[in-house]
C-alpha cells in the first residue's frame, strides 16, 4: 500500500521537480567542495574580480573565491537547516503528542506553554539568545533556531492526534487494553507520518531562512561559510553599492530556490493527502 | 451605585468583553515571560557575557580612570550582579515597568529608552504602511487568482507569489537597490532622507523622504504580498465549494458581487495570520533597514548586537516586543469587530 502512495506522489510534477532541485543542491553541497577544491577562506586572488574562468563566480573584497564560499555555504546552510528542524520537530512532536494522548491537566499545561512560546516572536528570541554567546558554532546556531521554532508543530500534532483519537480503530485498541504508549506508536504515529514529514520540510526552510537572518544581523556562526554569512559580508563590505552582483546574487538565489522547493514539496503533499483541494 | 455595579457585571458577562479580558491577560503573561527571558539569559549563558562587556568597554573607550569607575558603578547598579538573583530580578522588573531601560555603553552615556524612541518612528513609518499595503494587495490578488483558478491570471500569479513568498525582504532589497539605484540610478543609495535636509514638515523634506522611502517600502511590500496571495488563493478555493456560492451563482449573481461575498467569508484566517506573522515581518524589515542604511531600530539592534551593548540589546528588544504585543492586540480587536460570530456572541472563542 505505501509503495502505491509513493508511486502516485512521484507522479505529481510539482513534487518531483522540487525534490530534484533539493537533491541537486544537496549533491552540490556534499560533493561540490571536493570537486572544486579552492579554499573559500584563503585570500589569494585579485579582490573584487568579476566572474572569470579562474573564478567562475568572481572574488570578494578580500580576494576570496565566491564559488568556493557558495559550495561550502550550501553545505553549511543545509546542515543547519536539517539539524535545527530535527530539533524543533523532536520538541514539537514530543510536546504535541504528550498533550494529545494524555489530555486533561497535562494537555492544558503543555498547551499554555506552547501558546506563550508561540506568541513570543521567534526571530527576536533567536537574536536575543544568540547575542549572549561569544562563539557560535553550527550546532549552537541549530539549537537556538530549533528551540524557538517548535510551537506550531506541537499544536498541529496535537490537533491531528485529537482527530485521530476519535476514530474507531483507536477505540478498539483502547478496549483491548493497550497502553497509551502502544496506541501512540502503533496506531497514531503511522497515520501521521506524512504529516510529520510535511512539518519537517517546512521547519527546514524556516530554519535556513532563520540562519540567514541571524547571520545578516551579525549573530550567525562565528567561523565558516554559510549562505547567510556570505550575504552578511556582502552587506558589510557594500557589495551592492559597489556593483559586485556576483557576490550577493548567488547565495540569495540558492536560498530562495531551496526554500521555494521545500514549500512546493509540502504543498504537493498537502494537496495529495487532503482531498479538499483536489479538482472542483 | 448598585445599578452601576450591575451594569458592570452585565458588561463583564458579555462574551466579547470576556474574550478581550482573556486576551489582555494572555498578552500580559507573554510580556512577563519575555522580560524574564531577557533577565535570565545573560545570567545563564556560560562565560559571563556581562563581565565580557565590561572588559570590552574598558578596552575600547580609552577611558580615564574616573570614567571607568563611573561605567563600572553603573554596570553594577543596573545589573546588580553582587546581589542575590531574586533581588536582581525584582529590581529589573521594577525598572522595566518604570520604563528605565538603562544606559547604553556603546553610545555612553545616552539612555537606551531615549535612543530607541529616536529610532523607532522610522521603523514604524516604514513597517506599518508596508504591512498594510502588502496584506491588502496580496489578499486581493490571491482572491482574484483563486476565483479564476487555473486561468491565465492565476497561472501567472502563482509562481511569482510562490517565489516572492520565499524571498527574504533584505535580499530582495539588495536586488532592488542594485537594479534601481546602482544600475539605473533612479533612486538614492540609502538613508531615509537627503543628507542636506533637516527632518521637518516642509515640502522639501517630505518629497525627499518619499523618494528614499520607495525602495525599502517596495522590498517589504513585494516580498510579503506573495505569502498573503498564496494563502488567500487557497482559502478562496475552499470557500467556492460552499453551497451558498452555487446558490448565488444559480441566481445569476454577478461575478463581482459573488467575489465580494467569497472574499469577506474567507479573509478571517488571514487576519489571524497577520497577527501571527507580525514578528517575522518585523524581523525581516529590521534587516532590510540595514541594506538601505535606514536610520531605524534595525541599525540600533545591529549596533547593540555587534558591540555587545547588553543594556541596549535588552532595552531595544523589550520595546520591540511591547510594540508587537500592542500591534497583536489591535489585530485581535479588528478580528473581533469583523467576525460576526464573535460580535454577536455566537461563540466564546
Amino acid at each position: 500500500m505505501p509503495s502505491r502512495i509513493l508511486l502516485e506522489i512521484f507522479k505529481i510534477k510539482k513534487f518531483t521537480i522540487s525534490l530534484a532541485i533539493i537533491l541537486l543542491l544537496l549533491f552540490i553541497g556534499l560533493v561540490g567542495p571536493s570537486i572544486y577544491p579552492t579554499d573559500p577562506f584563503e585570500a589569494v586572488f585579485r579582490p573584487e574580480d568579476p566572474p572569470s574562468s579562474k573564478n567562475p563566480l568572481g572574488t570578494d573584497s578580500y580576494g576570496r573565491d565566491v564559488l568556493a564560499q557558495l559550495l561550502h555555504g550550501i553545505r553549511m546552510s543545509l546542515y543547519i537547516g536539517f539539524t535545527a528542524s530535527l530539533i524543533a520537530l523532536a520538541i514539537g512532536v514530543a510536546i504535541g503528542s504528550i498533550a494529545g494522548v494524555k489530555g486533561g491537566l497535562t494537555d492544558e499545561v503543555l498547551m499554555s506553554v506552547t501558546n506563550v512560546v508561540l506568541a513570543l516572536p521567534s526571530i527576536l528570541l533567536m537574536l536575543l539568545i544568540a547575542a549572549y554567546f561569544k562563539y557560535r558554532d553550527p550546532m549552537l546556531v541549530s539549537i537556538i533556531i530549533g528551540v524557538t521554532s517548535w510551537p506550531w508543530v506541537a499544536r498541529a500534532v496535537r490537533a491531528q492526534l485529537l482527530s485521530l483519537r476519535a476514530r474507531e480503530f483507536v477505540h478498539f485498541s483502547r478496549m483491548a487494553g493497550y497502553s497509551d504508549f502502544r496506541i501512540a506508536v502503533e496506531d497514531l504515529l503511522p497515520n501521521m507520518a506524512a504529516y510529520i514529514f510535511m512539518a519537517l520540510v517546512l521547519l527546514m526552510s524556516g530554519a535556513m531562512m532563520a540562519e540567514a537572518g541571524l547571520s545578516m544581523i551579525g549573530v550567525g556562526i562565528t567561523r565558516g561559510a554559510s549562505l547567510g554569512i556570505m550575504l552578511y559580508w556582502a552587506q558589510m563590505l557594500e557589495a551592492v553599492r559597489r556593483g559586485l552582483w556576483w557576490w550577493f546574487v548567488p547565495p540569495g538565489s540558492v536560498l530562495v530556490a531551496l526554500s521555494a522547493s521545500l514549500l512546493m514539496i509540502s504543498t504537493a503533499l498537502d494537496e495529495y493527502f487532503s482531498p479538499r483541494l483536489k479538482g472542483r | 451605585m448598585e445599578g452601576e455595579k450591575a451594569v458592570y457585571r452585565g458588561l463583564l458577562k458579555r462574551p466579547v468583553v470576556k474574550l478581550l479580558i482573556r486576551k489582555v491577560v494572555f498578552l500580559f503573561i507573554t510580556y512577563f515571560v519575555f522580560i524574564t527571558i531577557i533577565f535570565a539569559l545573560p545570567r545563564l549563558v556560560p562565560g559571563n557575557p556581562l563581565a565580557e562587556m565590561l572588559a570590552n568597554i574598558l578596552q575600547t573607550m580609552q577611558a580615564t580612570p574616573e570614567l571607568v569607575r563611573a561605567v563600572e558603578r553603573r554596570l553594577m547598579e543596573e545589573f546588580g550582579l553582587h546581589k542575590p538573583w531574586h533581588e536582581q530580578y525584582i529590581e529589573f522588573l521594577g525598572r522595566m515597568l518604570r520604563g528605565d531601560l538603562g544606559t547604553s555603553y556603546s553610545l555612553y552615556p545616552r539612555k537606551v529608552s531615549e535612543l530607541v524612541f529616536t529610532y523607532l518612528p522610522w521603523t514604524l513609518g516604514l513597517l506599518i504602511p508596508a504591512t498594510l499595503v502588502s496584506w491588502i494587495a496580496g489578499n486581493t490578488l490571491g482572491a482574484l487568482a483563486g476565483y479564476r483558478r487555473g486561468g491565465r491570471f492565476d497561472n501567472a500569479l502563482l509562481p511569482v507569489s510562490l517565489i516572492l513568498s520565499q524571498t527574504p525582504y533584505y535580499w530582495l532589497a539588495m536586488i532592488l537597490l542594485y537594479t534601481f539605484s546602482v544600475k539605473l540610478r533612479l533612486f538614492p543609495l540609502g538613508g531615509a532622507y537627503p543628507s542636506h535636509v533637516v527632518p521637518s514638515f516642509t515640502l522639501e523634506f517630505i518629497a525627499g523622504y518619499l523618494y528614499h522611502y520607495t525602495l525599502p517600502f517596495l522590498s517589504i511590500v513585494l516580498a510579503a504580498a506573495g505569502g498573503w496571495a498564496i494563502g488567500m488563493r487557497v482559502l478562496v478555493i475552499y470557500e467556492l465549494r460552499s453551497d451558498y456560492v452555487d446558490f448565488a451563482d444559480s441566481l445569476g449573481l454577478s461575478d463581482r458581487k459573488l467575489l465580494q461575498y467569497v472574499f469577506k467569508n474567507s479573509v478571517l484566517p488571514q487576519v489571524t495570520g497577520l497577527a501571527l506573522n507580525l514578528g517575522t515581518i518585523l524581523g525581516g524589515s529590521l534587516i532590510t533597514e540595514l541594506v538601505f542604511s535606514y536610520p531605524g531600530t534595525g541599525y540600533l539592534v545591529f549596533r547593540a548586537l555587534t558591540r555587545l551593548d547588553y543594556p541596549m540589546i535588552q532595552g531595544t528588544f523589550a520595546i520591540l516586543f511591547l510594540t508587537l504585543i500592542l500591534a497583536n492586540f489591535l489585530v485581535d480587536l479588528v478580528y473581533m469587530v469583523i467576525d460576526p460570530r464573535i460580535r454577536t456572541g455566537y461563540i466564546g472563542e
